[in-house]
């Protein structure tokens, strides 16, 4: 479904991937992890469309298509969702009245059955109706922020969802329940790309069912089952890249 | 500009006008007084507007270009359909069924469609076309008119007290609460006369009341000059709200001049939402404030194409603990330019005024200036301002269309949620229709 190919970004004059190839299969879930400026937020942004990010080699196909040129409205159209690792705050704009545009705009839904949807779901996630008519993100604890994205995510039903850092800034029980969701989506079909840099949430989730990939100065150096997390948490990520002499 | 206009003609012009007014409204001899002492001041006052020129306003005087609409209007049904379709686009029938607004659609031959008005005069609210409050009520009238403004202090003051006509009168009594909002369009159609309407609000102690002017008469008439003026006064313990809202075609300028008093701890919220500012707009309201009164100015600004916006506003707190709040958020785009220069003096001990300036801009050519004003004259007001000029993040941007809307979607959603905090105290019949221009100009503008 999403195939990525000796993919080379850029910020500026500044390259951050310097040929990443990964591939994700419908259904599937895989980890990326890795230290501090490895690349694994560029590598996300980059899939999402973020204007900043300058693909200047490889590909990023989607569903068999080229999707580097187009739009994250495009994107976004064709079934890919990024949970933001920090959602900006957006002023004045109420969630409900934005999710029922999202809703009304990538499903064809009308306004008054969205908003239904829409609370309904929102209870899952432990927003109160009247949460809903706070601005996006306005004044939200980093908590309040990722349960958010993850109410996106369950009223997109995207197919494949990228969550960048789903677990830093976030406290303990917020953290389980968006581990909670994250499962059911993927349950539901939801093809997974977890972004992590201590693997926090991955104590919460069921290794067996996951591809973990370790990135490095803008390249994925290894990848493994979900039996490499408990490597990386016991050894480190400096053990890891010796082998690969990385 | 072909021909020239002297001082002399323009002058001649406005005599004329002044007698045809006179006669016209049965006016008493008092009015004309006025008015002829204005025109004497109108040749010595000082004109210094930055877009219009004296040759130009002089040449606006001599020809007012109109357009005008033949029929006599008596009910809404004798509307335009152009202007019935705004009407009810506002909501205006709906609202009057719910019984929650009292409607007062104006022509300059007086008030047409004032239902739930007359109901409300038993209980004290007075609401009429100030042609005829002059005849009706002088002495309220005398004791009001021209009490804030001085015909010599500009010509545009002076041009507008010669050939004020149109507006409307409005009197609430002392402790009477109008508890719906009070809608007042502006259907000048008079055409050989300046749109030159005068606004006298008397708000008695401990009354409330919330007026909502639309000034939609441009549909009807061409005009080049607007020139209406509002004076304001508020009873000790009133509470008052007036609500501008201004969509005016490109070649129109407009000069609304406010003023008001404001007494010992009443509030009054004056919001203009200025959605098509016309070619140029430029006001500088004034406002008094007496002991632990409070001012709030809201404007709401969208420059457009090529439109000129200068908004000012000067508060003046007189009485201990008096406050004021000038608050201003714009969106600017093409190449429009928007000024704010608001200015707070503190006058008496305890007061507390603040400036505050947004504005987004949607466009390279397009300029935001903003120069604030604070002015003490004791040592224990406290005074602020705070300004943020920018353009729209690239992250909101793209996080609102990584959820799929597309760039002009995510870009007015962006550009609503920006106006949207002050638009609070704005009926929603209203923010509909408000929102909708919005909409429209930022796709436009794209």
């Amino acid at each position: 479904m999403l195939k990525v190919e000796n993919l080379h970004v850029s910020v500026g004059d500044k390259e951050i991937l310097k040929g990443v190839d990964l591939e994700v299969k419908p259904g599937e879930f895989h980890v990326i992890m890795g230290p501090n400026g490895s690349g694994k937020s560029t590598l996300s942004l980059t899939i999402a469309g973020h204007p900043k990010y300058r693909v200047t080699g490889g590909r990023i196909l989607f569903g068999g298509e080229e999707i580097h040129e187009l739009g994250p409205d495009e994107r976004a159209r064709k079934g890919i969702l990024l949970a933001f690792q920090v959602p900006p705050e957006v002023e004045g704009v109420k969630i409900i009245e934005f999710l029922q545009q999202v809703l009304v705009e990538l499903k064809g839904i009308d306004p008054a059955k969205a908003y239904d949807v829409i609370v309904e779901k929102a209870k899952e996630l432990w927003f109160k109706e009247e949460d809903l008519h706070r601005y996006v993100n306005v004044g939200f604890s980093g908590g309040e922020r990722k349960r958010l994205e993850l109410l996106q995510a369950l009223l997109i039903e995207p197919k494949l969802l990228i969550l960048d850092e789903p677990d830093s800034g976030v406290d303990v029980d917020s953290l389980s329940i968006i581990s909670r969701k994250i499962e059911e989506l993927h349950k539901n079909g939801t093809a997974i790309l977890l972004i992590t840099h201590y693997g926090r949430i991955l104590e919460h989730l069921d290794r067996d069912v996951l591809t973990v990939h370790v990135m490095k100065d803008g390249r994925i150096v290894k990848t493994g089952s979900g039996e490499l997390v408990d490597r990386i948490d016991r050894e480190g990520f400096a053990k890891i890249f010796e082998e690969v002499g990385a | 500009m072909t021909e020239t206009i002297t001082m002399s003609d323009a002058k001649a012009i406005i005599e004329n006008q002044i007698e045809e007014l006179a006669k016209r409204n049965r006016e008493p001899e008092w009015m004309t007084r006025i008015r002829y002492k204005a025109l004497e001041a109108f040749e010595k006052a000082p004109h210094n507007d930055p877009v219009i020129s004296e040759e130009q306003l002089l040449h606006f005087i001599a020809k007012p270009e109109v357009e005008g609409i033949p029929e006599k209007i008596e009910s809404l049904d004798d509307l335009p359909p152009e202007m019935k379709a705004l009407l009810d686009r506002l909501g205006i029938s709906e609202v009057e069924q719910k019984y929650i607004a009292g409607l007062a659609v104006q022509t300059d031959t007086g008030v047409v469609y004032n239902q739930f008005l007359q109901e409300w005069s038993k209980k004290g609210l007075t609401v009429l076309p100030t042609e005829e409050a002059v005849r009706k009520y002088p002495e309220v009238v005398k004791q009001h008119f021209l009490r804030l403004f001085r015909v010599d202090e500009s010509k545009l003051a002076a041009y507008h007290t010669a050939v004020w006509n149109g507006g409307i009168f409005v009197h609430i009594k002392e402790g009477l609460k109008v508890p719906f909002p009070l809608h007042l369009f502006f259907l000048i159609q008079e055409s050989a006369l300046a749109q030159a309407p005068h606004i006298i609000i008397i708000a008695e102690p401990n009354s409330e009341f919330h007026l909502i002017e639309g000034c939609t008469s441009p549909v009807l008439l061409r005009h080049s000059l607007h020139l209406d003026m509002t004076e304001a006064y508020f009873g000790e313990g009133s509470q008052g709200q007036l609500t501008v809202l201004q969509n005016w075609p490109e070649y129109v300028h407009t000069r609304p001049m406010t003023r008001a008093k404001i007494g010992k701890n009443a509030r009054f919220i004056n919001t203009t939402v200025t959605l098509g500012a016309g070619k140029s707009n430029i006001g500088d309201p004034h406002y008094w404030v007496d002991e632990n009164g409070y001012v709030e100015l809201n404007g709401i600004l969208l420059g457009q194409k090529d439109y000129y916006i200068d908004l000012g506003g000067q508060m003046f707190l007189q009485g201990r603990g008096a406050s004021g709040i000038n608050a201003s958020k714009s969106v600017i785009m093409d190449e429009s330019k928007v000024i704010t220069r608001g200015i707070i003096t503190a006058e008496a001990p305890k007061t507390k005024g603040h400036i505050s300036c947004d504005a987004l801009l949607m466009s390279d050519k397009a300029v935001m200036e903003t120069y604030p004003g604070l002015v003490s004259k004791v040592d224990d007001a406290e005074l602020s301002h705070e300004a943020a000029i920018g353009k729209i993040r690239e992250e909101e941007l793209f996080y609102l269309m990584s959820r799929g809307l597309d760039e002009e979607k995510a870009t007015q959603l962006i550009v609503k949620g920006f106006l949207e905090p002050m638009l609070k105290d704005i009926p929603m019949e209203f923010l509909v229709e408000i929102r909708r221009i919005i909409e429209l100009a930022v796709s436009g503008g794209m």
